[in-house]
Formats: C-alpha cells, structure tokens, sequence
C-alpha cells in the first residue's frame, strides 16, 4: 500500500516522452511568444508547482500534514523584503538563501519535537506555527506592521518568469533526485509506511522526517522571496494568508499525493481554474465554497488525485494498455505500468 | 492584587467556555480518532444562527441553544457517515485523508459565512444575561457566568451519559476498541454517526454563548479550533477530566497573557505552551488507560 506512482524517464511510454519533451518547450520558450497575460499565469502557475510540491514532500511522502506551511513562503518573502530596503540594498538573488536559512532552521527547532509524535499533533503545531508568524510580523517593527513593506520595482515579467521557472525546476530536480533516486527516498517512505519497521531496519527515523520536513520549508522560503520581488508589494495578507495554505493542500490531493508530478498538475488546474474562477464571478469569498467542496470531492472519489487518470498510471491499467497497444506494441508485457523499474517494484510489492 | 484577582476569574471564566468548546471534540476524537478542524466553524455556526434567529425573528439566544442543538446535530448526523467512510476506507493514509477532509469542511463553511455576512463582526445580544455583578471589587459580567455554568452542566451531562447509559457504554468500549466493539454487537457505523452528531451539536451550543462574550466573524473560527485543540492536547487525547481541568488552564493563561503581556501575544504565546507540552508532556496531563 504506497502512494508511489513516479517511474523514472526510461519508465516512460512513447506519449509520455514526447508530452514531457512538448511541455518543457513550451515552459522555456513561453515568454518569447506569449502576451503579458499568459506569461503572468505561467510564472503563478510555475510557483504553486513549486509550493504544492513543497507540501507534498512533507505529507505525500514523509505522511505528515503541515498546515502552516505558507509560514515558510512569508519567512522567505520578508526575508527577500527585508534585506532589499534601502538601508540594506542586497541584491536580489543574495536574499534568497537568507530565507532558504531561516526556514530551514525554522523547520528543523519546530519539527524536532512535533515530529516525534502522531500526525494530528504535527497538522496542529505547524497550523498554530503559521498563525504565530502571521502574529509576529504583524507586531515587531522591522516588518512594517500590517502595513507591509514595498521593495523596489521590477518590470521585466520575463525575469520573473525565468527566475520562477529555474527555482521551481531545481526543487524539482532536487525532489527527483532525493525522493525517487537515492537511499533518502527510501527511507522517507519507509519510515512514512511504517515506522516500527523502518526503525527495525536500523533507518533513523527522527533524523529522517526532520530532513524531509527541512526539505519541505526549503522550497516554499525560496519561491516566496521570488514572489515578494514579483508581487513588490507584501505585508502579511498577501504573503502570510492561510488561503496559501489551503491552495497547497488542495493541489496535491487534486493532483496526486505522493506523486512527483501529482503536484504541478494540481497547481496547473487549479490555478487556471481559480483565475477562470475570479474572472466569472469576481474575486468573491465563494471561491472558498469552491476549493472546500473540492476538497471533500476528491477525497471521497478520487483520492488518488488526477495522476491515477493518466496513461501509465496503475490505476488505469486498462487505458494504458490500449494506448500502449497502440503506439508500442510491446506495452502489455510489462506487468504493470505504474511500477515500471525493477527497483520500483520490489519497493511496492508488499 | 485586585488586578490578579479579577484577572484569575476572568480567566476561571473564559477556560469554561474553552471547555464547552472542546468537549464534544474530545468525545468524538476518542471515539472516531480523527482531527476535525471544523471545530472553530461550528462554534461559528453556532454564534451566527443565535444572531440571525434575534435578528430576524426576535428570538431570545438562550432559547436558541435547543434549537442549534438539534439543527446541528442534524448537520453532523448528515456529514458524519462521510467522515467514517473515509476513516474506514483503505486509501493508503485514511487518518490524514479525514483531516483533508475536515478540512474542506471548514473552508467551505468559512467561505459560505464570509459571502453570506462579509467579514463585519456580529455578536448576540442575551437580554437576560446583560449585568454585571460586583463582588469585592471584582466585576462579573453575567454572561460569562452563564458560560462557565453551561460548561459544567455539559461536563456533568457528558459525564452521566457516558457512564450511566447503554449508549455511553458503546461509546466507552469503541473508544478502546472499534472491533471488539463491534463483535460484542455494537453498530460501529451509526454509534460513530450519533458521536459525530452529539458533538457539532455541543460545540455549536457552546457557539451561542461563545457569540454573546464575544463578537465574532467567520475568521476567528480557526482560533477556536486552535484553542480546541491546545485543551484536548494538554488534557491527553480522550480524557473529559482532563478537558476540565486544561480548558481552565488555558484561560488563564490567556487572561493573563491578555492583561500583563499583551492581546497581541495571546496565539504565540499559547502556541509556545503548545509546544512545549508537546516536548515535555506528550501523553497530556492525563494518561489514558486503554
């Protein structure tokens, strides 16, 4: 029973190869023929890719629900914020580890010992977490309060596209790599199934939860001090709100929990959904409405995410045969799509 | 002195709403062992319905607190077979798939609040608890005294049901065990219902009163799950002695958090209390024997 679903590339069917190869040509090359209006749904598509998959490391794969994750963005937002005013005048692309640090750091203190108990505790410790940041930047000094902080201007939107699109796409690289093709994927998995177990197997499980939980704060903190400078405007409504929260949480159910690329599917859908959303109606509070009744749908129908609908994906073996038939010919020979490399299937069989 | 005194019973006073609040959580997280955070909506709900039955129909809060019992229970009643066929289920994480789902509870509750009364606070106005009586030089706000004893009444009622009815037995036994209960011919399934209704049906009660301390929008709502949760925390998951005690506790606190830090401080502070219990005592102040 595990929620991994992700191949590596040479997993992959011929469709698959040639949607993965038209996709990543038309995220590089979007800015060089897309108006302003498509490029800016590009870059919020490209950084809630990122953030969902922030979300996913902590809950689709270490099994721990974070609901103050948007704490870890507004720690890198302010971060960004803080050290671009004048009297500090970094440069931009300086201030992002600052934040990465801080939220790292943030995560490591917290998850120390919330980590170590049941998984209710953790969704309510880091949900006061985020509540407690909102707090606190809304009362020290060096944040501007509620009144938030300007930083200067930037008008290129393919510099922000581009920025997003290479942070978003090294967390991913990272993630790949990490989750799915090395010892540390492993262990966050078995300790994520069963944690007696991967504790008889000698694997620390403190340490590794802790990491994947710093993993997780990592990503957000970097994506939201790119934000801070694309947005140029921030106090904590716009970067500490709990809406971000929510949308994180709802993307990767959507998508897929647990999966590499549930999440940026999640992000891409939803997000074009809600901008469709807030052109039909407004930005309007049914827009909530929208995204709880769509939580509790997917839970109960689809639970596992969008990505079980695709070719390849086990749930739909049926499908993935016919298509495979079609264009491979050899697709049936394998006994099972999802689980494609031999080092997948010996991890999935029970 | 008198500043510490009043701060005490204020604080005494506000930890017993905290208890009304987390009583029926603490039931039904014992007995279907999933996390709602929906709990701060339904106090919400709870407040709103006490504030639209004045509004509307001259209706006095106090005589509200059946009716939002039974209308909310109904609610629950309707949601809670959702919630335990996804507690059940064999998706690879049911625990924290009920938590999504509580989840989208609340979000959805909390936009349909937001839509339907914008973000404007209401509060209900109690005709006959308004008043304020003076005791030695300490003010009590009548209102607040109903709180408290509200909360006791549905401590001892929770208290008589659970252990002096045949429904309380099944209650008390698929606490401890869902199968043996269930081999011994109690109905999992609609026990777990009837636990899910009892409890947004309490909490929403807890809401009226909640609505007529305070005003409320549909934004606080998460501060009570918070604080919710921080009583069935610190009271050992499951334990109705525990929620007495540690409701009161946190009233105090924030009272006194309130009066000689800041209102300010009052979720980081608790947030760090929170935290350090959890490192200190992770089993709460009650360990539950099951």
């Amino acid at each position: 029973m595990t929620l991994n679903q992700s191949a590596g590339w040479r997993g992959l069917g011929v469709v698959s190869k040639v949607a993965v190869i038209i996709l990543a040509v038309i995220c590089v090359s979007l800015p060089f023929w897309a108006g302003p209006y498509w490029i800016r749904i590009g870059t919020g598509i490209i950084m809630w890719a990122g953030l969902a998959l922030s979300w996913n490391v902590i809950c689709g794969y270490a099994g721990y629900i974070s609901f103050g994750h948007v704490a870890f963005f507004g720690i890198g937002a302010y971060s960004t914020a803080i050290l671009m005013q004048p009297e500090y005048n970094w440069n931009f692309f300086a201030t992002l580890p600052v934040g990465a640090v801080i939220a790292g750091g943030l995560a490591a203190i917290v998850g120390w010992p919330v980590l170590k108990l049941r998984g209710a505790y953790f969704a309510i410790g880091t949900w006061a977490l985020g509540e407690a940041i909102r707090e606190f930047a809304t009362v020290v000094p060096f944040t501007g309060g509620s009144y938030g902080l300007s930083l200067p201007p930037n008008t290129s939107s393919a510099f922000f596209y581009f920025t997003m699109l290479a942070a978003t796409a090294l967390a991913y690289l990272i993630c790949y790599v990490l989750l799915e093709r090395s010892r540390f994927g492993y262990r966050v998995k078995a300790v994520r199934d069963s944690e007696i177990a991967a504790r008889m197997q000698g694997i620390n499980a403190d340490r590794v939860k802790i990491q994947a939980f710093v993993l997780s704060a990592i990503i957000p903190a970097v994506l939201g001090g790119i934000n801070a400078y694309w947005i140029t405007f921030i106090n904590p409504d716009s970067v500490l709100n709990t809406i971000f929260t929510d949308q994180m949480v709802v993307m990767v159910l959507l998508g897929g929990l647990g999966t590499l690329w549930g999440p940026a599917l999640g992000a891409a859908v939803l997000y074009f959904l809600s901008q469709q959303f807030s052109a039909l109606f407004g930005s309007s509070t049914w827009y909530l409405v929208f995204i709880g009744i769509l939580v509790m749908a997917v839970v109960l129908v689809l639970p596992n995410g969008l990505v079980s609908l695709l070719p390849g994906a086990r749930k739909r073996g049926v499908l993935n045969q016919v298509i495979g038939g079609v264009v491979g010919g050899i697709h049936q020979t394998k006994p099972s799509a999802g689980a494609a490399t031999p080092k997948e299937a010996r991890h999935d069989s029970p | 002195m008198d500043i510490f005194i009043q701060t005490l019973v204020t604080g005494l006073l506000i930890g017993g709403l905290y208890v009304a609040i987390s009583m029926g959580f603490a039931l039904s997280f014992g007995v279907l062992d999933v996390v709602d955070l929906a709990i701060g909506m339904w106090v919400v709900l709870g407040a709103y319905a006490a504030v639209v039955g004045q509004q509307a129909f001259g209706i006095e809060p106090l005589l509200m607190l059946p009716v939002v019992f039974v209308f909310f229970g109904f609610v629950g009643w309707l949601i809670g077979p959702f919630i335990y066929r996804v507690r059940t289920s064999n998706y690879a994480l049911p625990a924290l798939m009920a938590l999504a789902f509580t989840f989208g509870i609340e979000t959805a509750i909390r936009g349909g609040l937001l839509a339907t009364f914008g973000y404007t606070p209401k509060s209900v106005q109690a005709d006959l608890l308004q008043g304020v009586w003076h005791v030695m030089g300490i003010s009590i706000p009548i209102v607040r005294v109903a709180g408290f004893v509200f909360a006791l009444v549905l401590a001892a009622a929770l208290l008589i049901f659970l252990y002096f009815t045949r429904l309380g037995l099944a209650i008390r036994a698929m606490a401890q065990n869902k199968d043996s209960a269930g081999l011994m011919g109690v109905n999992v399934k609609r026990m777990s219902t009837l636990v899910y209704a009892l409890y947004v049906g309490v909490t929403s009660m807890a809401g009226v009163l909640v609505g007529a301390v305070y005003s409320t929008t549909p934004q606080v709502g998460l501060r009570y799950t918070l604080f919710a949760f921080f009583v069935v925390v610190l009271a050992g998951m499951g334990s109705v002695m525990g929620v007495l005690v540690s409701g009161l506790i946190l009233g105090i606190l924030q009272a006194f958090v309130t009066v000689y830090v800041g209102a300010n401080y009052t979720l980081m502070t608790v947030f760090l209390v929170l935290f350090l219990i959890l490192l200190l005592l992770p089993n709460g102040l009650a360990r539950r024997t099951a």
